[in-house]
Formats: structure tokens, sequence, C-alpha cells
């Protein structure tokens, strides 16, 4: 027994079984993938269903209710497999000027992305073993090692990667994972190789030694028992961050509202108040001022990036803008400037205004 | 120097010329086409031949007309343009030119 669906190819509907379905979706959206620096993309797309449609028609003609995956076959055999295509499409490419071929070299440069297929947590750890060309097991065996070592931000690296490496969706995504290149050849084999895999699971298994199945095996529970751990921790956490968000929206507030000077009255009482002397930019505590300021933003800007990435992943957000993202570095360097002056100046004032005189150190050293 | 790659670059080549040689005589569906490319023993599959034709669409050699089917949804019919005439003489013109390289070549050295 099989699940069929409907589907509506170029304008006619057709009854067609799940796996069909499938093999057919991937054959489309990968031509669509190749096609897609072609002026006309739709067009061509538009042709090629067209023909399936009326290549399926045909069969339905003779009596088959329901579209099968051989039937599908059959059509793909008949309009060309992605390997035979390339075979045509490889000589326009080198007709090309160099230019075009650079280009197209730079995109399809290999890049950081999680792997939905072979995932625990989030896929980070298959997506860097399939970077880096290691065993996924190896990749993840260390982050659970790393978890042991005091003092290392192994979930912090963990949660970063998951935000910031993409989920590689489609097959030249998945071609991009691991450095290969995005050809209709190699799209193919993708389309070939996951369809195999999803029918024939069970035999993936029997490849691997028994000490490889056991580090598997173990991988997977502790990663479960860790997504059980982060539940929890955001659980008792959101409240926590709830309370630091107020915190910094009330200082981001006290900026606007009072342009420095609020926030450095709130801070007198901690000491800042000794900067008072000092005549920056000939205002007196303006060096206290500076020192808040840039204080807010140093750690304000990365925060913030980092809140906005993770409203992305969850609302849909648009990513931040290349203007928008220099723009915040731009400031964040200025932050930084500002901040070491600020430090410099406050030592030297710290130093000045000792409690002691600081001849009398020398006194000290010289008798 | 890989022979494959060589073939595949001479066929790519004659296809252009092929199918507006085939076109010239009268207007074609895709699968009729492809049926007198094999006929003449030049072997493609459908699938090279749609990206093919669009391309020759939008330079202007050759334009479509939708064509009702008795076997189906209606079918898009491709013949030569004007352009597409004058462009197929220039091919035929570079062929005969080819073919007189090749012929002296072979005969003369």
């Amino acid at each position: 027994m099989k699940k069929t669906l409907t589907v509506n190819l170029s304008g006619i509907v057709f009854n067609i079984d799940e796996d069909a379905y499938q093999l057919l979706d991937k054959y489309l959206s990968n031509l669509r993938e190749h096609f897609k620096t072609e002026e006309g993309t739709d067009e061509i797309m538009d042709d090629f269903e067209a023909r399936i449609a009326e290549l399926l028609d045909e069969r339905i003609r003779l009596g088959h209710n329901v579209i099968s995956i051989e039937h599908v076959e059959e059509v793909i055999n008949r309009m060309g497999k992605p390997e035979d295509l390339f075979d045509g499409e490889k000589t326009e490419k080198e007709d090309d000027e160099t230019e075009t071929t650079n280009q197209t070299k730079f995109v399809y440069k290999k890049k950081l992305m999680r792997d939905p297929d072979d995932k625990i947590i989030g896929g980070v750890a298959s997506g860097i073993a399939a970077y880096m060309g290691w065993d996924t097991t190896a990749v993840r065996c260390a982050f659970i090692l790393l978890l042991f070592i005091p003092y290392c931000p192994a979930v912090f690296i963990y949660i970063l990667l998951w935000l910031l490496t993409p989920l590689a969706r489609t097959a030249a995504d998945k071609l991009r994972m691991k450095g290969e290149s995005v050809t209709i050849e190699n799209i193919g084999k993708t389309v070939t190789d996951n369809f195999e895999k999803v029918s024939n699971k069970v035999s993936d298994i029997k490849t691997k030694n028994t000490l490889h199945k056991i580090a598997d095996l173990l991988v997977t529970v502790i990663g479960y028992i860790l997504k059980f751990l982060a539940i929890i921790a955001l659980i008792f956490g959101i409240p926590i961050l709830a309370i630091f968000l107020l915190v910094m929206v009330v200082i981001a507030l006290g900026i606007v509202l009072g342009g420095g000077g609020l926030i450095y009255n709130l801070l007198t009482p901690l000491g800042i108040g000794i900067f008072d002397n000092i005549h920056v930019l000939g205002e007196p505590g303006m060096l206290g001022m500076i020192g808040c300021v840039s204080l807010i933003l140093l750690i304000g800007i990365p925060l913030f990036t980092l809140i906005y990435i993770i409203c992305c992943s969850i609302f849909k957000l648009q990513p931040l803008s290349k203007t928008a993202k220099i723009t915040l570095l731009v400031i964040w360097c200025i932050a930084l400037l500002a901040g070491i002056y600020f430090l410099s100046q406050a030592g030297y004032e710290g130093w000045k205004n000792l409690p002691f005189p600081h001849y009398w150190y020398r006194q000290q050293i010289y008798y | 120097m890989n022979a494959e790659n060589v073939k595949s670059q001479m066929r790519k080549g004659v296809l252009e010329y092929c199918i507006l040689l085939i076109l010239e005589k009268e207007p074609a569906y895709t699968s009729d086409i492809i049926q007198k490319l094999q006929e003449a023993k030049l072997i493609v599959v459908e699938g090279t031949l749609y990206p093919l034709l669009t391309r020759l669409k939008n330079s202007g050699l050759l334009s479509y007309q939708w064509i009702e089917s008795t076997q189906g949804p209606p079918r898009k019919y491709y013949k030569l343009t004007q352009d597409g005439e004058a462009f197929l003489k220039e091919l035929e013109n570079s062929w005969q030119e080819l073919n007189d390289t090749i012929n002296h070549i072979k005969e003369n050295f």
C-alpha cells in the first residue's frame, strides 16, 4: 500500500505515488537550480513541466490510474538525466568568459552549513564534519568532551554556530556543505543518493563497525539528555533573560532621555564621581560619561546583534543588512577606542588620587 | 585531452544548426525535433532542447505558436523567423567552409 498525492502539473491533475512525487519534485527543483542563471528560467521550466505532464498523461490514457515511480523514472530518462543534460551544458559553460567561471567558483565555495538529514540537536556537528571531511560521530564526541572541560564555552560555541550557520535545505546546499561543486551531474547524484537513503535507511547502519555503533548510540543518548536540559534551562532562563532585557531597555532609555547624564548620576555613588575634576573637552565629568556610554555600547551592540539573530530564526525576520552590520561594527570600534581612552585616563587619575602621594612610593623604593 | 569532451563539443556546435535546418522545412514540436535528430543519428535528450530553444527564441531566431493537440494539452510549435533564416544562411556558409577545410586537409596533407 502506498500513499498518493494529487498534483497539478502544467494544468493537468495527476494522482501520484508519494515516492514518485518526491523523485519528480527533486528532479524539477534541481533543474530549476541549474537553469536559474539562465535568461527565461520560468519559461524553460514551464516547457519541462508541460512536456512531463504530456508524457505522464499518455500513461494515464493507457489505463494507469496512478503515476508510479517507474513512470517518473521513464520520463526522466526520456527528458534526460541530470548528468546527460550536464553533458550538453558543460560546453556552454566553457564557452563563457573566464569572468563568469570565476564567479561560479566563488558562488560554489565550500560553506559551513547545518545538515538537516543527520542531526541530533541542531545539525551543527554533522555540518562541521561535512565541512572538514571528518567523521560525524567523532565531532560529536569531541563536543561532548568539551562539555566536561571547565571554563570551556562549548555550549556557547554550539549555540552561536547553530544561529550563525544556515540549514542546508536544497541538494545544491548539501553539495556546497561538502565542498563539491554544484553541477547538474552532482545534483543528480545527490538526488538519487538521497532517494536510496530514504528507502534503504536500515542497510546504512550495517556498514558501520560495532565501536562506531556504540559511539553513535552514546552520542544520541547524550544528545537527548542535552536537549532535555536545554528545555529545562530555557524554562527557568526566560524570566532571568526578560529581567536582563528590561534592564538593558531601561539603560538604553536612560541614554536617549538623559544623554548619558542620567546614568552618570546613577553611577556616581559607585565612585565614578572621583573623575569630576578631570576636564575632558572642557567639561567636568565628561570622562565618566564617556566611560559609561562606551561600556554600554561595548556590551550592548554584540548583545543586540545576538538577540536580533535569535529573533530572526524564531520570527523569520529579515537578517541585518550589510550597511547596518558595518555601522554597528564602526560604532563598536569607536566605543572600544573611547573605552580604552577612558581606562587609560581613569587609571592615570586613579594613580594621582591615591590616598598617598605617588612620590611616596618612589621614596619607598629609593630608601 | 578527452575525446568524449571534444565529441560532445562538436555535437553541441552543430546542434543549433541542425535544429534550424529541421525548422526551416516546417514548424515542429520538440518531440518531433528529437525524433528527426534521432533519425539523423544525433542523439540528444529532450531536456537539452528546452533551454536551447528558449535561448534561440529569446535571441529572435525562432518564434512559436500554441497548437491544439489531439493527444493532450496544446503544444508549442517552433518556427524560423526572418532573422533565423538569415542566421541559417550564415551557418550554412560557415558549415560549407568547415567542410571544405576538412576535405582539403584530408586530401592534400
